[in-house]
């Protein structure tokens, strides 16, 4: 083919077409910045890196929600290519949402480590060690780039806007399953709610349209047996990690002692 | 009710599973199952409270029902159904839900991407039990609809 | 809880998930008994005198299944109005509506045994 024709809906659900001429290797973010540079400025649309690490150029793209930047025009094997919105989020303009209620799930589970000493951060000489087999546990949840295509995906959360969402379930499992996270519990607490980790019913649609492979639906699974383990096994928290504190290099001063192996808890 | 302003969501957004993967459409038939289910649970009820007020009463009901002619037991096939994927698409959604089975574990993402939890075990496993709901959906149909298979 | 509901929402779905296991075992013997194996045609397994034996004899297992059936359609609809309907303020408003219904059903099917049986 030498020419496609991208079907835009724009502001007020207007679909624009705009005829483009096709080349080997072009993206669809690609044919939407010829269209903004050859043919019409005002289109509006979210971009930045151009190869999937920001997750800004989410959009609906044939009815899936893509990133523009990593669809090759080719690959979708159709001379007029649909573009929505991202679906599940208010549209500001053209293919701009509203990416804020999004954000504001993912903070709402907490998404750092939290430490019940709070001397640790002002006054660290020490680090923890990670064991290779307990990153194994979490490290493909943190792959997240947070681009929204999962929630926009996600059937349950295109009926409730309060629901955590597939996103910020997956990262509340991946600090859930980091050795130095003491806030488990705390995270239980958080998911176990009428809007939380049982309003998914596995469609698995979030982990099919997501571009890292982050698989928010196992994450989401794992997240929900970490839930039954406290309130049906009445487990305390999780399985014990084996942290390993080395004194950090360079920071240990001639004739001062490390401090002991346990902090011991706060002392203020 | 507040109007929902975010683009293509609500309902009929939910249920379309069009372009989306295996596991997006037994959401959808497990969802409208559910639904048909309950809805035909509550007339279950009130009909079979009619045998405690006695045989004419059964009988009365009982000719209600023939009068909807072939409806009746076409739609008592459609429920047998329902029933069946229900149940066993619910046992399949237990074991992924409460037990982790057939998701896999979590593994580093290597390209071309391909999540474990939509893999291979998964697919066996609605396969699996949708073939055998269709068999046991089509035994019963010809036992309801044609009286076939009578042992 | 905050929401208004009485159990924390894991609690609802162990309910769920064990009415569920109930009903795959119950459900199954009440349709086996209108099913080819029985030796009738299916309009022989409505008789009056076929029903009500089998609502006697298996008094025990027709009240788990109308227990298990109402528990988890119930919860299944209530589920789905949740997310429909996302009442923030007023889910205890939900959960009360989906009680009452679960014991209106309740009653009347334990009434039939009752009075069957």
């Amino acid at each position: 083919m030498d020419r496609i024709i991208l079907k835009i809906t724009r502001s007020e659900g207007k679909h624009v077409s705009y005829e483009v001429k096709y080349r080997k290797g072009m993206t669809v973010l690609d044919a939407l910045t010829e269209v903004r540079e050859r043919q019409d400025s005002s289109l509006g649309y979210r971009h930045s890196c151009r190869m999937g690490i920001c997750g800004s150029c989410g959009m609906t793209i044939e009815g899936l929600p893509m990133l523009a930047c990593q669809t090759q025009v080719s690959s979708l094997n159709k001379e007029t290519i649909r573009i929505e919105p991202l679906h599940n989020m208010a549209v500001i303009r053209d293919l701009v949402v509203d990416i804020l209620p999004f954000f504001d799930l993912h903070h709402s589970v907490r998404p750092y480590l939290m430490r019940n000493n709070v001397n640790e951060r002002d006054h660290s000489d020490r680090e923890y060690r990670v064991l290779a087999k307990e990153v194994e546990k979490f490290l493909q949840f943190d792959y997240c780039i947070m681009c929204g295509l999962c929630y926009a995906a996600c059937p349950t959360v295109a009926l409730d806007p309060f629901y955590a969402g597939p996103q910020a379930i997956a990262q509340a499992y991946r600090y859930m399953a980091d050795p130095r996270d003491e806030g488990w519990g705390k995270r239980v607490d958080l998911l176990d709610t009428s809007h939380g980790v049982w309003r998914c019913h596995m469609a698995g649609a979030c982990s099919f349209v997501c571009p890292k492979d982050v698989d928010p639906a196992k994450a989401i699974q794992l997240a929900r047996m970490e839930v039954l383990k406290k309130r049906v096994l009445r487990k305390r928290g999780k399985e014990g990690s084996k942290l390993v504190t080395t004194p950090m290099a360079g920071v240990a001063k001639e004739g001062v002692k490390p401090p002991p192996f346990d902090f011991g808890g706060a002392k203020e | 009710m507040k109007r929902d302003r975010r683009f293509k969501s609500g309902l009929v957004s939910s249920l379309n599973p069009t372009r989306y993967n295996l596991e997006r459409w037994s959401y959808t038939i497990h969802r409208a199952t559910g639904v048909i289910l309950v809805g035909y649970l509550m007339a279950h009820i009130f009909e079979t409270f009619q045998l405690g007020a006695g045989s004419t009463a059964w009988a009365n009901t009982m000719a209600a029902l023939h009068s909807l002619g072939p409806l009746e037991l076409v739609g008592l096939w459609v429920v047998a159904g329902s029933a069946l994927y229900h149940g066993g698409n619910g046992i399949r959604l237990v074991l992924n839900e409460a037990f982790g089975k057939f998701m896999g574990k979590p593994i580093l993402p290597v390209y071309p991407f391909s999540p474990t939890s939509l893999g291979k075990n998964q697919k066996i496993a609605v396969w699996a039990l949708t073939g055998v709901v269709l068999a046991i959906w089509m035994w019963a149909g010809a036992y309801l609809l044609a009286g076939v298979g009578v042992i | 809880m905050k929401d208004g509901s009485l159990i924390k929402e894991s609690w609802n779905m162990v309910v769920t998930y064990a009415t569920a296991a109930i009903l795959v075992f119950v459900l199954t013997f009440h349709l086996l008994l209108h099913s080819p194996l029985t030796g009738k045609a299916f309009d022989a397994t409505l008789s009056f005198g076929y029903a009500t034996g089998n609502l006697t004899y298996y008094q025990v297992i027709f009240g788990f299944l109308l227990f298990a059936a109402v528990i988890h359609g119930f919860n299944g609809i209530r589920s789905i109005a949740i997310e429909w309907l996302h009442p923030e303020r007023r889910t205890w408003l939900l959960n009360m509506i989906v009680f009452v219904l679960m014991a209106f059903f309740l009653a009347v099917g334990f009434v039939t045994l009752i009075v069957v049986g």
